[in-house]
């Protein structure tokens, strides 16, 4: 585990916000007070989002290496009192939050000879950060794979990123799954679990998953019985 | 009647510390941890990745309720122990 920083209380200002499609909407965020914010891939902000004391917490999807600012993703369906607030601010409207929060990040110890990510939804949010941090600023050579598990191909954003990286750095994989795929939907289809189940799982990889408690608990037994150790995958759930 | 502030003997402020009980709800934390980020020194997480809470002192009142506001999961209950009322999560 690398050493984390402990959180600090921060203001900061919507800057942006961009509606992808009715699955997913992108709020950036600018800092204010203080200016920067160090943090590392996979980690999240609280942020309170009333008077009495309610908070809310987000993974920050946006690289470690933009320190003026940072990036949310959420999926506005739930439409719980979160997701409300954020849809109520207004450009330059400003927020409170604790940052940075969270020990789902990637192992250091020098164990892991690869690394899987595991995502339904709006879990895919650490990884971009994680993926980002980890081919541009670390220039790590691991074998680096995502699995993202979606409903429809429409609610998939990023993809031209993600097909980006994969043709910048060879060492890159970018696997979509579709589980009410059309059939013409070329790639994998169905849950994550069938798509990594015809995937080589390396027993020395690193496996992170980020979703669904579902998604996450049956990604765990099916790597297990590849014989994955337990220390090998690490879990952040969404709820 | 206090507003939470304690002075010490010389008068100075110091940050009120046990008026506040916390406890966990272990069937709903998820091991976030911002409780163990933001209160270290009255959180952790056990062997089972299930926080835990180490001393009540560890932390002053003001931070043991942020961490507790700020679980994911509503997973910390905060007990005012002069009035037996919880504090956190809010009874609607």
């Amino acid at each position: 585990m690398p050493t984390l920083l402990p959180p600090k209380q921060y203001t900061a200002k919507l800057a942006d916000k961009t509606v992808y499609n009715p699955k997913f909407e992108r709020y950036s965020f600018e800092l204010t007070e203080p200016n920067k914010l160090e943090f590392t891939a996979g980690q999240y902000v609280s942020m309170a989002i009333t008077n009495e004391g309610h908070r809310r917490s987000w993974s920050i999807a946006s690289s470690p290496e933009v320190d003026h600012g940072f990036e949310l993703l959420i999926d506005p369906k739930p439409m719980g009192i979160g997701t409300k607030y954020l849809q109520n601010l207004k450009l330059g409207d400003e927020v409170k939050l604790l940052a940075p929060l969270g020990q789902f990040v990637i192992d250091d110890s020098g164990v892991e000879q690869a690394i899987v990510f595991v995502a339904t939804g709006v879990g895919v949010t650490p990884f971009r950060a994680m993926i980002l941090d980890l081919l541009q600023l670390k220039n790590d050579k691991r074998e680096i794979t995502l699995h993202w598990g979606l409903r429809h191909v429409e609610e998939m954003i990023w993809q031209d990123e993600f097909q980006e990286l994969a043709q910048n750095y060879k060492n890159f994989h970018f696997h979509p799954v579709i589980s009410k795929a059309s059939p013409e939907w070329p790639l994998c289809r169905g849950r994550v679990t069938d798509c990594l189940s015809i995937h080589e799982l390396p027993a020395n990889a690193g496996y992170y998953l980020c979703g669904r408690e579902t998604m996450i608990e049956d990604v765990t037994n099916l790597l297990t019985t590849k014989s994955v150790a337990r220390e090998r995958i690490h879990r952040e759930k969404f709820y | 009647m206090t507003d939470g502030v304690v002075r010490d003997q010389n008068g100075n402020l110091s940050k009120q510390i046990g008026k506040y009980k916390v406890s966990v709800i272990r069937e709903k934390c998820i091991a976030a941890a911002s409780c163990v980020a933001i209160a270290p020194g009255v959180f952790k997480l056990d062997e089972e990745q299930i926080a835990t809470v180490i001393s009540q002192d560890g932390n002053d009142d003001e931070t043991k309720l942020l961490a507790a506001q700020s679980c994911p999961t509503a997973a910390i209950v905060v007990i005012d122990t002069t009035t037996g009322k919880q504090v956190w999560p809010l009874i609607e």
